[in-house]
């Protein structure tokens, strides 16, 4: 999270006003759900209760984002649903099976995506859990099962997205400007500090780095906000671009004799001016001047494994619900693909099924007490509304704190509150019912732990020298003119940002390597686009020539070519120039890289 | 005069008119919001959402009322 403001909050007991306002919008929206839910019969109105917890987001732009993503995924995971049931309704064990292969293929693709994007890919692996698996012995009821679901999800956004309409819900564009002017501040200081020729401070850089590409999955959320919202998410996703572009930029090694140091000065001014550019048009919601993409770096091999790992721990559960022969099993067995699925969209899947496991026994005595001491039996809709409010409350007003263990419960038992009180009409009061809840939530998430043990998530070094691994082989086949060098720079930085989420800033000399491996093919790109410009000129065969050099890595060729560049530059500024010193820094760069290998054989 | 409705039937479940012109009014809304940014709707309102609410009851309304 980026601090953007230095004034102090107005605050209510310690509490800031703004997180006072989320949680009674919180609580107006689950309302105002269960009330229609309640009004229109729907079958499932828990679920619309549910959606509301879901979408309770601080802002309204992430709210409908995340509202856009939850509608689409339950109708891809009711087509799968629908699908699945219908080829192997006649064996329990095989719907199982293909279940868990889908929920393997869903994690799969919430691992390669980020944001709602992941959650949405989750969520298609577990809607199947909460539909097929649940009517697992009666199948034909599936597709009702799926349109109930569906219906109360429709009345859960439609209920938060009026709830923060009409009590001004704050929007994310303001935040977002605010956080990217921010950044771009602290990135003209670093700048500033290295330009000055003082030594690079690597934490500086990691930060902005983290911070910049955590805004990448946010700045969609600006797109539904309002009318200009689309031109105003693609201003912030080319300001964000940009920011880590001139981040590298920032980077290019100085010396004041140097002959680049001038180019790299020039090229940090550029970086700037377009990141100021994105950030006024972002303002004024006009179109940015350049519209980039920000690719996201995904390593596919990391995915498949957690995915493989994710379906064998729903095997592992489904044998043991199996073999145990329990009546009711297949709600818990929803619960383990819930948790599973959730826990993967996590840096740590075993610590949010431990959270899990210490939350839900808090959330059942909670629950327990609104249930039994403070409802008990009542049976009007004001009563059950008043009795919600300061559960609902006080667990949004815990999700709003600033430390990450009270914000992960309140986290956890919005969803557990809704989900053992399951509101109904009429409410049934029922100890037994209460109990086997509570319990299957329990029992889901110990045979999870143990699965998890038994074959645990990819591990932090793993991915590490996966991913370094990956940035090598990538540096070996960089080719010209694939994708645009801003957007390849972003994806290299979104590596560098999976190597940091895990544990990267431990493992020095890992690290150095990846910010190397950044270095050299940022600049090598930049270089190529460079000599893009030539492509069809007088000087097209000198530029095949460079090419040619920066393909084989021939740093003394690069040097003699740029040096031909550079006696047929017309003036200091003109782009012969400027490509020559190109050249002469992806020669310092091949030269430092070649030294790094051969240091590396010696050690 | 009583108003009919056309039926929506998926899969052999009949969806309730009202979730149809509810689709029908979010498409309506969708296509018209780059014309909305062109006419600078945003700028008109101190509370811009709320009035983007009150376009979308207005469209659902329309729809119902001639389809």
């Amino acid at each position: 999270m980026v601090a953007t403001t230095a004034e102090q909050p107005f605050t209510v007991a310690k509490i800031p006003v703004s997180s006072w306002s989320f949680a009674i919008r919180v609580w107006l929206a689950i309302v105002l759900a269960l009330f229609v839910s309640f009004w229109l019969q729907l079958e499932a109105p828990t679920t619309a209760a549910l959606t509301v917890v879901v979408l309770a987001e601080p802002t309204r732009g992430q709210a409908l984002d995340k509202a856009g993503f939850r509608l689409l995924a339950t109708v891809v995971g009711v087509t799968a649903s629908i699908a699945i049931t219908g080829l192997f309704r006649q064996a329990g064990e095989l719907i199982l099976a293909a279940f868990a292969v889908w929920f393997g293929i869903c994690i799969f693709a919430a691992t390669a995506l980020d944001g709602y994007r992941g959650y949405a890919a989750v969520l298609c692996g577990y809607t199947v859990g909460f539909i097929a698996i649940q009517q697992i012995d009666n199948p034909l009821h599936v597709f009702e099962s799926a349109m109930a679901r569906g219906a109360a999800i429709v009345v859960g956004i439609l209920s938060i997205a009026a709830v923060n309409a009409l009590v001004f819900a704050p929007d994310r564009q303001p935040q977002l400007v605010a956080q990217l002017a921010a950044l771009h501040r602290r990135v003209r200081e670093y700048a500033g500090v290295t330009l000055r020729g003082e030594p690079f401070n690597a934490t500086t850089f990691l930060t902005l780095l983290r911070e910049i590409i955590a805004l990448r999955p946010e700045v969609t959320s600006v797109a539904l906000e309002s009318s200009s919202g689309s031109l105003r998410s693609a201003a912030a996703r080319s300001a964000v671009v940009a920011l880590i572009a001139e981040l590298q930029a920032a980077r290019t090694k100085r010396d004041a004799e140097s002959e680049t140091s001038a180019w790299a000065a020039k090229e940090l001014l550029r970086r700037d001016d377009e990141v100021r550019q994105n950030l006024l048009a972002l303002r004024s919601g006009r179109s940015p001047p350049r519209t980039w993409r920000a690719p996201l770096y995904r390593s596919y091999a990391t995915s498949a494994e957690s995915g493989v790992r994710a379906a064998a721990w729903f095997a592992i559960a489904s044998a043991f619900f199996v073999s145990a022969g329990w009546p009711a099993a297949s709600v818990s067995l929803s619960f383990v693909a819930l948790f599973a699925a959730l826990g993967t969209t996590t840096p740590n899947p075993r610590a949010l099924t431990v959270l899990g496991l210490v939350g839900a026994p808090i959330a059942i005595v909670l629950t327990g007490m609104l249930e039994f001491i403070v409802l008990d039996g009542a049976d009007a809709f004001p009563l059950l509304a008043i009795a919600l409010a300061p559960f609902t409350i006080g667990a949004t007003l815990l999700l709003t704190s600033r430390n990450l263990l009270w914000s992960s419960l309140g986290r956890i038992f919005l969803p557990y509150i809704m989900l053992i009180l399951a509101p109904s009409n009429p409410q049934t009061y029922n100890p037994q019912a209460f109990l086997f809840t509570s319990l299957f939530i329990i029992v889901a998430l110990a045979l999870l732990l143990v699965a998890q043990t038994l074959i645990p998530p990819v591990s932090d070094e793993k991915r590490r020298m996966r991913l370094l691994a990956e940035a090598r082989n990538e540096l070996q086949r960089i080719r010209p003119n694939e994708e645009a060098a801003e957007e390849a720079t972003f994806r290299d930085a979104s590596r560098i940002e999976r190597f940091l989420a895990a544990g990267g800033a431990k493992d020095n000399r890992a690290l150095a390597e990846m910010l190397s491996c950044f270095d050299q093919s940022t600049t090598l790109r930049l270089c190529e686009a460079k000599l893009m410009q030539f492509a069809a000129g007088p000087l097209a065969s000198l530029a095949d020539e460079a090419r040619a050099a920066i393909v084989t890595r021939d740093a003394r060729s690069q040097r003699a070519v740029a040096t031909r560049f550079r006696e047929l530059a017309p003036q200091n500024d003109s782009i012969e120039a400027d490509v020559a010193a190109c050249l002469v820094l992806t020669s310092d760069i091949v030269d430092a890289s070649n030294g790094d290998h051969s240091s590396r054989k010696a050690a | 005069m009583s108003h009919t409705f056309a039926e929506l039937v998926i899969g052999g479940i009949l969806l309730a008119p009202f979730a149809a012109y509810l689709a029908m009014a979010l498409a309506v809304i969708i296509v018209l919001r780059p014309l909305l940014h062109v006419l600078g709707f945003a700028k008109l309102f101190s509370h811009a959402p709320v009035a983007e609410l009150s376009l979308y009851v207005s469209v659902l309304g329309l729809l119902m009322l001639l389809f």
